[in-house]
């Protein structure tokens, strides 16, 4: 009995990816996002603060302008076609806390870390040689983080095929670390606290960036793929809006 | 009689019956959910869907929102402080009588 609780709590929570729009959506999102962080990392610079400022207000254009035309999408989509055919139900509200909770983990398990590593290899070799290889084991790294954020998240809410995306993830993030150690990592000189914008520290930031980009890229399409692959078999299993007589 | 059979003598019946708490577990992960979401999730009927939910009126622990969509009459239900309380007992309850039997 337990076992069906938790099954019933588990496809409330899921229901807001149960037509496969809300992937489809946020895929396409995360694509124009690679798009304009690889746009960005293959573009000819003048200088390296222009160009970051660049980068950083475009993207977060996107995000703003993305995440609100996402969601409008998403509201209409859902309205005309899932909730006649499946019903409504609306989600639990985030808290202010909760929103804070999230903040924090992300400053604490992602940012706080690529900080420290950063700022230890200013003072030691070997890390010197761990910032070298960044675009080698960022994307790696990242790919573990976001992999695992698809396994805990398909867990909460029952969804199998997060499983798969996990899969996905983790194998995207190592196929692009291992290409980018292919291809050969800058190699650092044994001082480089005489400037960080020296060339060969812009060329392993370029390189991360695009081993992100190229990351993010993969995701995006890889949820699309997903949601609509999850559309199709919605559609087939409910090819009608509900009607009294169906 | 153990501690965990007097336990499951103690359960809520309101929320025991097996129709009423798939609709109860349905609603306390969500805000509301509506009458079809309902239908389709818990596979009952119609008329059988409208007595559960009734009955959990009754008892306090379902809220009934009637509005319009157009001139579509539209009704969302949502779990009341009470009934998330009686749920959330109820599986406290149940907790430890399913572990002693496994």
């Amino acid at each position: 009995m337990d076992m069906q609780i938790d099954t019933a709590l588990k496809r409330a929570r899921g229901y807001w990816f149960i037509d496969g729009f809300t992937e489809m959506a946020a895929g396409g999102l995360i694509v124009i996002l690679a798009g304009i962080l690889l746009l960005s990392g293959y573009a000819p610079r003048a200088s390296f603060a222009g160009w970051f400022l660049s980068v950083t207000s475009e993207i977060a254009i996107a995000k703003l302008v993305g995440i609100l035309a996402a969601i409008l999408i998403l509201w209409w989509l859902k309205d005309h076609f899932t909730y006649p055919r499946t019903g409504f139900v609306r989600g639990k509200q985030v808290t202010a806390t909760q929103v804070l909770v999230i903040i924090r983990n992300v400053i604490l398990f992602l940012f706080l870390p690529i900080l420290a590593l950063l700022a230890a290899a200013l003072l030691t070799a070997s890390a010197r040689n761990v910032l070298a290889s960044m675009p080698a084991w960022f994307p790696v790294g990242l790919g573990l983080i976001w992999g695992g954020a698809y396994l805990l998240g398909g867990e909460w809410m029952g969804l199998l095929r997060f499983r798969l995306l996990a899969v996905m993830m983790v194998l995207a993030g190592i196929a692009i670390g291992v290409w980018q150690f292919a291809i050969g990592l800058p190699t650092f000189p044994s001082n480089i606290q005489s400037g960080i914008f020296q060339p060969i520290v812009l060329e392993t930031i370029n390189r991360t960036l695009i081993s992100l980009g190229f990351l993010i890229l993969i995701s995006g399409v890889i949820l699309m793929i997903s949601g609509l692959v999850t559309f199709l078999r919605y559609q087939k299993e409910n090819p009608t809006p509900y009607t009294e007589e169906s | 009689m153990s501690g965990s059979l007097q336990n499951l003598s103690g359960l809520d019946r309101v929320i025991h019956e097996p129709a009423r708490l798939m609709l109860v577990a349905l609603l306390s992960s969500v805000e509301s959910a509506d009458f079809l979401f309902l239908l389709k999730e818990s596979g009952l009927t119609k008329g059988n869907l409208s007595v559960h939910l009734s009955r959990l009126e009754e008892a306090g622990y379902l809220r009934a929102d009637k509005t319009f969509q157009g001139k579509i009459p539209h009704t969302e239900y949502s779990l009341t402080a009470k009934g998330r309380t009686a749920f959330n007992e109820y599986r406290k309850k149940l907790d430890p009588i399913i572990r002693r039997r496994h």
